[in-house]
């Protein structure tokens, strides 16, 4: 089991990278981004008298990128074009258990998401003078939740849509407004007032809510709502494409 | 001698289309059985009820003494399956496609010796997809054997191999049932079946037309030759006749 596993993870994170979707979406745009805000915004406080810095109340909703575009995009995309190619049928006829071809996917786009983290960090602490104000383990902790529960999103769709088509379809319909409109390319702070009540509709927009505010070392009161939100939808959405998933 | 596959009346419709009807089957240790019909008759279907893929409508399917439902990964640590459609990811390699399959299974065959039998080694480092329809094919056969089965099912086995290739790979699998492999396959090529196949079994529209050995088939047919009998079974020829 943990033989297979760890061969599979080898085999898929090598077709993964070959495949470079990854490496742009997840990696390079999260940098890019933080370069644009960090020459837009320097070393400006995020308001007047602020104690800290707009690219610091920016950098949760940074490291989101990655996790939106693994978890919304390529998990549900991976999954579902392994359905519509027949491989998840050839492994129905072994005896893998659909959990660890998922956990592997799942491990793959973790692996995206903090290696986007890590270079987060040390870009912006390196030269935008960004340091953690909150406690790391708080932040650190925020982080797994929120992947958590955007992955399990794309599990869901990925387990549950038809076919490939739909599966992209729900996908981008999912992950575009996601990366826009949460707080995670676009700041929320940026936003006008009506904008930011619709993005507080957004999974995602929930989840920087807690990123902020642990890497800010803001109140933790705040992040109560946020964190439920998260927890619900993650327990819904593992429930349905556990219980939902297909073979073909 | 053991019986490893056991069907019983097993029938499929496909929206109020019946695919396959009523069919029973029984595989003996270390015999070949051919599933035979035209394109269409209703062989994949069958197969894939077989294996577990399709759910049957009606009827029960026994292989090794396990259900392919409820025992599923027991059962498939001891059978090897080759599909007729090819499904891996776009840009595998044929070593990286071995060794995944390889790690599947507790009692795993070495694949290089396996990719050396059937004469692909040179290839390992190839993406699967960059395979001549041939080699991709006796690929999947070789993946179908790392488990180191008891029981294989290849669907369409020779399609895309050449006359020189399909010798070679009947060969292999004849002396893999000298040493008690049992086969059950699918085909619509009469070449070497005969030779080959303890049982067989003709389907027509998803029926069983005919069921017991080669020798039986021809003898109870109006031909001599196995091929034609074949044909007059599958029903095949009649198109040929109301041409002439």
């Amino acid at each position: 089991m943990m033989r297979t596993f760890r061969i599979m993870l080898k085999n898929e994170m090598k077709l993964s990278l070959r495949d470079m979707n990854m490496v742009i979406f997840a990696i390079c745009i999260p940098l890019v981004v933080l370069m644009i805000l960090g020459v837009i915004y320097g070393n400006k406080p995020a308001f007047p008298d602020a104690e800290y810095t707009f690219l610091e109340q920016s950098f949760g909703a940074l490291t989101t990128i990655a996790i939106c575009a693994g978890g919304v995009m390529g998990l549900p995309l991976v999954v579902s074009n392994y359905r519509s190619r027949k491989i998840l049928k050839r492994f129905k006829v072994t005896p893998v258990s659909p959990a660890v071809i998922l956990a592997v996917q799942v491990v793959i786009y973790m692996i995206y998401s903090v290696a986007s983290l890590i270079l987060l960090y040390i870009v912006s602490a390196h030269f935008f003078g960004f340091r953690m104000g909150g406690s790391i383990f708080a932040f650190l902790g925020g982080y797994l939740l929120v992947m958590l529960s955007i992955f399990s999103i794309g599990m869901m769709v990925g387990g549950i849509a038809p076919n490939s088509q739909t599966a992209s379809v729900i996908a981008s319909l999912l992950y575009f407004p996601m990366l826009i409109f949460s707080g995670a390319t676009l700041p929320y702070e940026a936003m006008p007032g009506a904008l930011q009540k619709i993005a507080d509709i957004l999974p995602l927009t929930q989840g920087i809510k807690i990123l902020k505010a642990t890497s800010l070392g803001l109140p933790i009161e705040n992040t109560f709502v946020p964190m439920i939100v998260m927890v619900v939808l993650a327990v819904i959405c593992i429930g349905v494409s556990l219980c939902f998933f297909k073979w073909e | 001698m053991n019986e490893i596959i056991s069907v019983k009346r097993l029938s499929k419709s496909y929206g109020g289309l019946s695919a396959v009807q009523d069919l029973n089957l029984s595989v003996m240790q270390g015999t070949i059985f051919g599933l035979l019909g035209a394109n269409g008759a209703g062989k994949s279907t069958t197969i894939e009820c077989m294996l577990g893929t399709k759910k049957p409508d009606t009827g029960r399917v026994s292989i090794l003494g396990m259900n392919p439902f409820r025992q599923r990964k027991q059962l498939f640590e001891n059978v090897g399956v080759q599909f007729q459609e090819a499904n891996y990811q776009d840009k595998v390699t044929v070593v990286e496609l071995c060794q995944v399959t390889q790690s599947l299974y507790r009692h795993a065959a070495d694949y290089e010796e396996l990719l050396k039998k059937f004469g692909i080694s040179h290839k390992a480092k190839s993406m699967v997809k960059e395979l001549s329809g041939g080699q991709r094919q006796k690929l999947f056969i070789v993946l179908a054997l790392i488990p180191q089965p008891k029981v294989v099912f290849l669907d369409e086995l020779t399609t895309g191999l050449d006359a020189k290739a399909r010798r070679e790979v009947w060969k292999i699998l004849s002396d893999l049932k000298g040493k008690g492999l049992t086969i059950f396959l699918t085909s619509h090529f009469m070449d070497k079946v005969e030779a080959l196949c303890d049982t067989i079994c003709i389907l027509r529209k998803g029926k069983a037309v005919f069921y017991g050995t080669v020798k039986e088939a021809v003898a109870d047919s109006p031909y001599d030759k196995f091929e034609d009998a074949y044909l007059w079974y599958s029903d095949e020829e009649v198109n040929d006749d109301e041409n002439i």
